[in-house]
């Protein structure tokens, strides 16, 4: 199972390659989603006029960052290793893309409350993305874990 | 003269993004301690949303922007 370590103080994550290739399926098929989410979601103003700008100006750049993040993960996946060390800023890289990532599912599986996991209905945990959302929920926690330690 | 008094840079809660994320969040694009970033946190997790800056329009937006692409839904607006 994944697993992500800190050592004098260099964070190295352990996958081998079954969860290398199903990660990297993940962000290959959840990639269209996540593009529409980022649209739909960064939100910064009320008013039209002043969002309209924010669209203008800053989305473009939060876009360009959205996809960085993943080719960083997708860079790091594809080198065929099963120990990846990772910087701290690489560490942010993949926090920041499965965070993009677990939204996408989550707004495609419909979740719209605070306790989803005790409530979501059989059907709904048998969806791909509801082991998205629960695989890379414990990655984020392994990678929260190893950046406070 | 315009005076620009601070805008109230504002964290919604969403139900898929982790607590512990959020912490994080708050203290690498704010500097605040894990005392406070966890009690910004749960201010937005039981409250729907917290005020967790306010600062000149450009700083504002430009925290809105490195919320936004940390995945969080954040807006701002005037006090």
């Amino acid at each position: 199972m994944a697993q992500v370590l800190r050592r004098r103080g260099r964070i190295q994550v352990k996958l081998d390659t079954r969860e290398r290739e199903a990660l990297l399926s993940i962000l290959d098929t959840m990639g269209p989603q996540v593009q529409a989410d980022t649209r739909a979601s960064a939100r910064a103003y009320d008013e039209p006029a002043m969002q309209a700008e924010y669209d203008r100006w800053v989305r473009p750049d939060i876009e360009r960052s959205r996809d960085a993040d993943v080719s960083a993960v997708r860079d790091s996946l594809s080198g065929g290793e099963n120990t990846l060390p990772l910087t701290e800023a690489q560490a942010l890289s993949w926090l920041r893309a499965f965070n993009h990532v677990r939204l996408a599912a989550g707004r495609t599986l419909g979740i719209e409350t605070d306790g989803w996991e005790e409530r979501i209905d059989k059907a709904k945990r048998r969806r791909p993305e509801y082991g998205i959302l629960l695989a890379l929920g414990y990655l984020q926690e392994e990678l929260l874990a190893a950046l406070n330690s | 003269m315009s005076r620009d008094f601070g805008w109230n840079v504002i964290v919604w809660n969403d139900p898929i993004t982790l607590m512990t994320y959020v912490v994080l969040v708050f203290r690498r694009l704010f500097g605040y301690d894990h005392e406070t970033a966890t009690k910004l946190m749960l201010q937005v997790h039981h409250e729907g949303s917290a005020v967790v800056a306010t600062q000149p329009r450009e700083q504002a937006e430009v925290s809105v922007a490195r919320l936004h692409a940390f995945g969080l839904q954040a807006t701002l607006a005037r006090p």
